[in-house]
């Protein structure tokens, strides 16, 4: 049965305040950025180089993160309607439009101004949409545009033909690299930052896997986007390598303490999608108030499927930059997506999945509804699948969601798949 | 459980007409005497979405490929024996019925539709099927189809994007071996050097035939309307080339004796339906209205570069033409910046304005056209954005926009 009033979400609460310092430190620091002595490079999430970039001294930017900051903190949508008044129509990715309305508007955020590239780099890694994001941007600016091709997963382990194109454009990277800054390339400095990445993905998998306890010491998917940003934004830092020891401490601490990101767990669900930022607290309060929370997602691996072994190795700096880039989530084909799915609800002990599409991502989303498809006739799993967008709030139409939420979660209790499980038991 | 429960058109709609039958050696398109017979029939061929010429093909056992627009190296296909055959979606003729519900709201409709004819057994004649990594959704598209159609072979090509890298080529060639492996799956022959070179030599001279179509379109654009030339084009991926070879040669025969009919129309530049294809009603009327298209992006597969040398290595030679090609469309990433690129369209064609002809939810295509229309408005050179779905069927709006874009232009 559905909980009268939602309470507050629970956060691990010195991570979250150690994650909120590094956020606003990263915003302070790029608004001082840009030009010779601290140039810019903005970079995609997935497949991103970011240990290869940092090592040349610059600072780096995400657009993606950038917008869905300005969609959490309710800013985007006056991007998104410059950006159209500019002729991006409506069917065009709305963080493409966030992104674009921001930069001709002057790159002023709540969290900080974000400094015009000196150099793109396109990871086209599982999203086509980068490819069109980025010619618009160099179109802008005129700056240099390296174009890293990621060749698509579609066989379990990447190929010897994917890896070696891949480990061939890295070299060209460099070069480049080299020539733009006028330094030398330093291999140890790649290796030792590489370690640092190792060492958060280690911790950021760690955090990842206790979602299989029972009950559920962390919330995979709202929680989880928190912890995210180090992973994908500052991971070779040293920050970045500490924060998840601080994460899994803490998550340690919630399960010796029986605190749960829900007070009662009633619903244990896989989770596959990205969040609709602008309206993230109120779905997040859709599922608290059934008691249900989310063990394992998909979207927190945009950045990599590292819980999948596409870990950074410094005795292979090149050829595991390559292996990672291919694990971006969305790079994968269908057929290891679904089966990726499939393991998460068996090996989290789900009861059901949600899906979320997002109607301006077709990377994510087209294909959601035969997945819907497969999971309740083929494997007999309940499943919802919900619609809006990841950045646009016109979108989201929160007495439809919560209905159809509502009329999921009632249905739900007779036929979950794992019995509920009493608290403070693990 | 798959969603393979096939059910047969509704009656009353357009899915319900009469397949076209043709004969197993295709000798309906030697008959056709005149370019307005070929088309006439063409247009049935297009219009018929149980796919005429395929069923004729392979009633005797011959296997067939389905390419997904916008590129695949065709030519590999017919080098192990197997006919090669551009998917071009339902058009207006198929109801969506089963694949809204596996792909979702916000998609193009040539992903629905090519997803529909599958779902209703309308490409049961098919062995394989080929989804080029063009966009997010034909590449994602091929995942469906793979689970929806077991009994089929699906291949997701990764086209690159990296076009300055030495190492491109050779990884593309490695891809055309990995698809050479599935296409040895669906009955085809095993790969020989000998056969790809003179596949490539047949290709080369069914492009030199197509190149010098559009070149007449562009120099003398009252000879041949928009629709034959797109429907002669059209053909091109839908029959054996040998039979298609044999038919460009009598139009040129025809069309260096037809006058070119002058009229006082612009000189337009056709932009963006490079994937999912407007429908014939409305290719029609953009030179009703007043237009010679005098360049377009219909059909890129006929265009993605001139002659190959097939050389020592044919496999490679293929890969290299791809990665060397000009071609600058929204499914590609762009070898230099777009709004130059568009700039020298316009110039080398001598329009004097351009028509953004998008399909609804193109991505690419809504992506690029904001930049094209920048570089546009700075040299103040007209254009007119439209959008289309495959079953539209009412243009009075389009009509009235069309016109009043060729009027700006006329009476300026």
């Amino acid at each position: 049965m559905e909980s009268a009033v939602a309470a507050e979400p629970k956060f691990l609460a010195s991570a979250r305040e150690q994650q909120r310092r590094m956020v606003e430190e990263y915003y302070e620091g790029l608004a001082h950025a840009g030009g010779p002595k601290k140039p810019v490079a903005y970079m995609l999430v997935g497949g991103n180089l970011t240990e290869i970039v940092r090592s040349f001294g610059y600072e780096v930017v995400f657009p993606e993160i950038v917008a869905l900051n300005c969609a959490i903190k309710h800013v985007s949508l006056p991007n998104i309607l410059h950006a159209e008044s500019q002729g991006y129509g409506l069917d065009v990715c709305s963080y493409v439009k966030n992104d674009l309305g921001l930069q001709e508007l002057g790159g002023e955020t709540p969290f900080g101004r974000i400094p015009p590239p000196d150099l793109l780099v396109c990871s086209f890694s599982g999203c086509y949409v980068y490819v069109k994001w980025w010619e618009a941007l160099a179109e802008k600016y005129g700056c240099p545009l390296f174009m890293l091709d990621v060749p698509y997963m579609r066989d379990d382990r990447p190929q010897a033909e994917d890896l070696q194109y891949l480990v061939s454009q890295l070299n060209e990277f460099i070069a480049l690299l080299e020539k733009t800054t006028g330094r030398s390339f330093d291999l140890a400095e790649l290796r030792r930052v590489l370690a640092q990445s190792r060492r958060a993905e280690e911790g950021w998998v760690d955090y990842l896997d206790s979602g299989r306890r029972r009950p559920s010491p962390i919330e995979a998917y709202f929680e989880a986007v928190f912890y995210m940003f180090p992973i994908n934004v500052l991971r070779g830092t040293e920050a970045a390598a500490t924060f998840y020891a601080s994460v899994n401490a803490e998550v340690l601490e919630r399960i010796e303490t029986g605190r749960f990101p829900v007070p009662e767990e009633k619903f244990r669900l896989v989770v596959e999608g990205v969040p609709p930022y602008p309206s993230y607290r109120t779905f997040w309060d859709f599922f608290r108030k059934w008691g249900a929370v989310s063990v394992a997602a998909t979207y927190p691996k945009v950045g990599g499927l590292f819980d999948r072994g596409f870990l950074h190795d410094p005795a292979r700096p090149l050829e595991s930059i390559a292996e990672y880039s291919l694990g971006a989530y969305v790079n994968q084909a269908w057929p290891l997506r679904r089966k990726l799915i499939e393991e998460y609800v068996r090996d989290f002990s789900a009861d059901a999945v949600l899906i979320h599409g997002i109607k301006s991502c077709r990377s994510f989303t087209a294909g959601q509804g035969d997945l819907r498809d497969w999971l309740i006739h083929d494997l007999g799993i309940p499943t919802l699948y919900l619609e809006s967008d990841h950045e646009d709030p016109r979108y989201f139409a929160p007495a439809q969601v919560k209905n159809r939420m509502d009329a999921f979660f009632e249905s739900l209790a007779p036929r979950r798949r794992t019995p509920p499980v009493s608290m403070g038991t693990a | 459980m798959t969603l393979l429960a096939v059910t047969g058109p509704e009656v009353g709609s357009l899915d319900a007409m009469v397949p076209l039958e043709l004969s197993d050696d295709l000798r309906e398109f030697a008959r056709a005497s005149s370019i307005e017979e070929l088309t006439k029939l063409a247009r049935e061929v297009v219009l018929d979405p149980s796919y005429p010429t395929v069923r004729a093909w392979t009633r005797g056992g011959r296997g067939a490929v389905g390419c997904f627009p916008v590129y695949t190296p065709q030519e590999l296909v017919h080098a192990v024996g197997l006919l090669p055959v551009s998917l071009h979606g339902g058009g207006e003729s198929v109801e969506i019925s089963h694949a809204d519900a596996a792909l979702g709201s916000f998609l193009c409709s040539i992903s629905k539709s090519t997803l529909e004819l599958a779902l209703t057994a309308r490409l049961a004649p098919f062995r394989a099927f080929v989804f080029p990594y063009i966009c997010d959704v034909s590449r994602n598209l091929e995942g469906i189809f793979s689970r929806l159609l077991p009994g089929a072979v699906t291949h997701m090509l990764h086209l690159p994007q990296n076009f300055q890298s030495p190492a491109t080529v050779p990884f593309l060639t490695a891809e055309y071996r990995r698809l050479l492996a599935k296409l040895e799956k669906a009955g085809g022959d095993p790969y020989r050097p000998e056969r790809l070179a003179a596949s490539i030599e047949l290709f080369n001279q069914q492009r030199a035939r197509i190149a010098e179509l559009t070149r007449t379109k562009r120099n003398e654009p009252g000879k041949l309307t928009l629709t034959e030339s797109y429907l002669i084009r059209r053909l091109g991926a839908l029959l054996p080339r040998e039979v298609h070879i044999q038919l460009l040669d009598r139009v040129r025969t025809e069309l260096g004796e037809r006058p070119n009919r002058a009229k006082d129309s612009i000189r337009v530049l056709l932009i963006g339906p490079f994937c999912e294809q407007p429908t014939l009603d409305l290719i029609d009327l953009v030179e009703q209205v007043g237009c010679y298209i005098v360049d377009d992006e219909l059909l890129q597969l006929h265009r993605w570069y001139d002659r190959i040398e097939p050389g020592d290595d044919p496999l490679s030679s293929l890969a290299a033409a791809y990665v060397e090609s000009p071609v600058d469309i929204g499914v590609r990433a762009a070898p230099s910046r777009k709004g130059e690129a568009i700039l020298r369209r316009v110039e080398a064609a001598q329009a004097q304005g351009v028509i953004f002809l998008t399909a609804k939810f193109c991505e690419p295509a809504l992506e690029d056209v904001v930049l094209y229309r920048k570089a546009l408005d700075r040299q103040g050179i007209p254009y007119l954005h439209l959008e289309f779905e495959e079953r539209s069927t009412s243009y009075e709006q389009t009509r009235l926009q069309l016109e009043t874009f060729v009027e700006s232009i006329l009476f300026d």
